[in-house]
């Protein structure tokens, strides 16, 4: 009788430490965490928008339509936000990511544009923005890599024997979404000056 | 003649099995070293606070800016440190900042208190990568006001020596005050064990009570338990599943053995002292290192 009771309980031990429950929601919690960062990191180039628009203004008074695909796009990323709880459904990450790219490409035209404006380029009102920028641009490419890392692991941990089978009994996780490598933005620093 | 065939055969199956097991052994262990090789162009190994891989400073700056520097981290906790490579070799130098960056850690854990001053010399440009725990003081304006204004110039005119004096005090100008070293002794550092090893040292356990009661129950559990353990890690094919189960039941017939010696002699204890520590490796012998500071991507780069 003895016997049995240490070997049940060995078994149960063994199976709070193999079936994965653990490491199924640690893995979640660290997506979440991955995932606020990268909000974090494109609400701060969303908050340097206005005063670089201003900045442009003040030099380049012609530019008004580029000026107001930016202002635009801004006026988009503000009204989509996605939650953390959000980042199971493919569509919401996918609209997500639709209106930040079309902020960054927004943006990559209006650093085309302010080229034609030397004064405006020597200005240091304009180049401490552009250092906010490009350091915005590339916070927002780390805390994507992360993201996806930290996504890659997480459904890999829902996936394999035998956490799969955990997960269907007790937990329920979906898998999450990473981003998709846009066209193009392999070189996602276009805001190089 | 066939038999003589078969029984060739056989043996020939054997060594196969046998060279097997030893492959994956080998597989197993070069995993635990190595993790991560693959990069396209390697972080290369942090000797002190100026890595001066490069050739770019003279001996005497070199000497100097190490020592200030320390001097630096002793004072304030933070850590600067230069790294300067001869190319990128085609990789963004953003990307080579942040893997550098979460290789070496620079900086105290909790504080993020590291800075990296990374040059790259044959496509002239320079980055300086800021930890998240001073992104408040050098913010990536700073930082590329520092670079503009401090070492772009001195670069410029190929005076890499000035301009890596004026980058460092401007760095530590701006970073000063934000942190103070800790009064008490700096204290080992250990990195987290890896739960596969807290597994190891629990089936062990399990295995050598077990072995008490019944020889039986231990050989069936290392039996399992073993190609199990080899699944979580990596899912192998189902050949080697077996041999693992194979080699499981050896170890839990045999394992067992040695301890249940031992238990009767009151020694067991003494046997258990490595496993906790295991995978704590520390840093190589330098005496230098990262203290596991994060890195955000804070900073700014520049060109000359």
């Amino acid at each position: 009788m003895r016997r049995f009771i240490i070997v049940f309980l060995f078994i149960a031990i063994l199976g709070i430490y193999g079936c994965g429950y653990n490491t199924m929601q640690q893995n979640e919690e660290k997506v979440k965490e991955a995932w606020a960062n990268v909000e974090a990191a494109y609400q701060r180039r969303n908050d340097l928008i206005p005063n670089l628009v201003e900045t442009v203004k003040a030099y380049a008074k012609h530019e008004r339509e580029t000026l107001q695909a930016v202002t635009e796009a801004r006026a988009r990323v503000g009204s989509i936000q996605v939650s953390k709880d959000m980042i199971g459904d493919p569509k919401a990450v996918a609209q997500f990511q639709a209106a930040q790219s079309a902020m960054t490409s927004a943006l990559s035209r209006l650093m085309v544009v302010v080229e034609r404006y030397p004064d405006l380029k020597a200005s240091q009102n304009f180049r401490d923005l552009q250092n906010q920028l490009e350091g915005t641009e590339n916070r927002i490419n780390v805390a994507r890599t992360r993201y996806n890392k930290a996504v890659q692991e997480f459904n890999t941990s829902i996936r394999i024997f035998p956490n799969n089978i955990t997960n269907k009994l007790f937990l329920h996780l979906t898998p999450k979404e990473p981003f998709k490598a846009e066209p193009g933005a392999e070189k996602a620093p276009q805001v190089k000056f | 003649m066939k038999k003589i065939g078969q029984g060739e055969q056989e043996k020939k199956h054997f060594k196969e099995f046998v060279s097997l097991i030893l492959l994956f052994f080998v597989f197993t262990v070069y995993l635990f070293i190595s993790p991560f090789n693959a990069y396209a162009l390697d972080v290369p190994p942090l000797k002190g606070y100026v890595n001066d891989y490069a050739g770019m400073m003279s001996p005497s700056v070199r000497a100097r800016l190490e020592k200030e520097l320390k001097a630096f981290e002793e004072s304030d906790s933070t850590q600067v440190v230069i790294l300067t490579i001869p190319s990128l070799k085609g990789e963004v130098l953003e990307e080579y900042s942040i893997k550098v960056a979460e290789k070496w850690k620079i900086g105290h854990k909790g504080k993020d208190n590291g800075v990296i001053l990374l040059v790259a010399k044959d496509e002239r440009r320079l980055r300086i990568e800021v930890g998240r725990g001073l992104e408040g003081r050098l913010t990536d304006l700073t930082a590329g006001r520092i670079i503009d204004m401090a070492i772009k110039p001195r670069f410029k005119r190929g005076d890499f020596d000035g301009g890596f004096i004026a980058g460092v005090h401007a760095i530590i100008d701006a970073t000063r005050g934000e942190f103070t070293a800790d009064t008490k002794a700096p204290q080992v550092k250990k990195k987290e064990a890896s739960p596969i090893w807290t597994f190891i040292f629990f089936a062990g356990v399990i295995l050598v009570f077990l072995g008490r009661f019944s020889k039986i129950i231990s050989g069936v559990l290392g039996a399992i338990g073993l190609p199990l353990l080899a699944f979580f890690i990596f899912s192998p094919p189902i050949i080697t599943l077996i041999l693992l189960g194979i080699l499981g039941l050896v170890i839990g017939l045999v394992f067992p053995m040695f301890f249940g010696g031992w238990g009767r002699g009151g020694g067991t204890s003494s046997g258990w002292g490595s496993w906790g520590t295991h995978g704590g490796g520390g840093f190589d012998s330098g005496g230098f290192s990262g203290g596991g500071g994060d890195f955000g991507g804070g900073g700014a780069s520049g060109d000359w």
